[in-house]
C-alpha cells in the first residue's frame, strides 16, 4: 500500500511538471522556422519514443534474470514496464503521424522506422495478451520472458533503422554519438521533457507493480477468483 | 524568404492526444487500485 501511494504521488508530481513542459514548450521555446509550430510535437514525441524503447529493454532484462532467478517480482516488475512501454508507444503512434502529416505530406509511410514502431507496440500487444491468456502462473510467467526477451532485440533495430535504411524518418538529432544539434534552449526543454517523461514512467511502474503484487497477495488469501488469468 | 507554415493546429492535437493518453492511464491506474481494494 505504501508503495502504491508512493507511486501515485510521483506520477501526480509528474503530471504537474508535464504541464510545466507544455508552458514551456509553448511558450517560451523558439519555432522553428522549416517546420512551424508542428515541430514543437519533437518535445512529446522523442521522450515518449525513447521511454516505450527502453520500456522494452528492461522488460528484456528482468525477463532473462527471471529465467535464471525465477523471482516473482522480477516478472512482476516486466508486466508493469510492458504496460507503461505500451502507453508510450500509443504516444508515439499517434503524435508521430500528426507531426509527419504537416511535414512529409502523409500521415504514414510504411517505411523501417514507423513499421519496426508499429511492430514494436503490436509485441506489447502481444505481450500483455499472453499475459491475459495463461492461467498458470509459472507457465505465464515464464512464456512471457521468453517473449520480452524478443522484443528487446527489437529495439536495437529500431534506433538503427534510420541509420541502415532509407527512411522519411529524420537521423537522430540527440541520441547521437556528436553533441546535438539543437539550440541551448530547444535542448533545456527537451532535456526537461525527458526528465519528466522519465519520472512518468518511474510512477507508473510502482503504481503497476503495486497492483499487481495486491492482487497477488488477494489471491492467496482467496479473495480473488482462482484459475483467472491476469487482467 | 520562404514563409513559415501554418501548422500550429496538428502541435495542439498532438499535445492534446498525449494529454489524454497520459492523463487516461493514470486515472485507469487509480481506478484499478479502488476496484481491487472493493470488498
Amino acid at each position: 500500500m505504501r508503495l502504491l501511494r508512493a507511486g501515485r504521488w510521483i506520477t501526480g508530481i509528474a503530471l504537474l511538471l508535464l504541464a510545466g513542459v507544455y508552458v514551456r514548450a509553448l511558450a517560451y521555446t523558439p519555432m522553428e522556422r522549416m517546420q512551424g509550430m508542428a515541430q514543437k510535437i519533437f518535445y512529446l514525441h522523442v521522450p515518449a519514443a525513447i521511454w516505450a524503447e527502453t520500456a522494452m529493454i528492461l522488460v528484456g532484462l528482468a525477463s532473462v534474470f527471471y529465467l535464471f532467478l525465477k523471482d516473482p517480482r522480477l516478472d512482476r516488475f516486466a508486466a508493469a514496464s510492458a504496460e507503461v512501454g505500451t502507453v508510450f508507444a500509443c504516444v508515439i503512434l499517434t503524435t508521430g503521424p500528426i507531426w509527419g502529416k504537416p511535414i512529409w505530406g502523409t500521415w504514414w509511410s510504411w517505411d523501417a522506422r514507423l513499421t519496426l514502431t508499429l511492430f514494436l507496440f503490436l509485441l506489447y500487444m502481444g505481450y500483455m495478451l499472453l499475459r491475459g491468456a495463461v492461467s498458470d502462473p509459472g507457465e505465464r510467467a515464464r512464456f512471457a520472458a521468453v517473449l520480452g526477451i524478443c522484443g528487446m532485440v527489437l529495439v536495437p533495430f529500431i534506433h538503427f533503422s534510420v541509420y541502415m535504411f532509407r527512411t522519411l524518418h529524420p537521423m537522430p538529432i540527440v541520441l547521437k554519438p556528436s553533441t546535438p544539434s539543437l539550440p541551448p534552449v530547444m535542448l533545456a526543454t527537451w532535456l526537461m521533457s525527458l526528465g519528466v517523461f522519465s519520472l512518468l514512467y518511474v510512477g507508473f511502474v510502482i503504481q503497476r507493480y503495486a497492483l499487481s503484487y495486491l492482487r497477488e497477495q488477494l489471491e492467496t488469501l482467496g479473495e480473488v477468483g482462482r484459475g483467472k488469468g491476469e487482467g | 524568404m520562404q514563409p513559415v507554415p501554418q501548422n500550429a493546429g496538428y502541435m495542439i492535437a498532438a499535445y492534446i492526444v498525449t494529454g489524454v493518453i497520459v492523463v487516461g492511464y493514470a486515472v485507469s491506474l487509480y481506478l484499478r487500485a479502488r476496484r481491487a481494494f472493493r470488498p
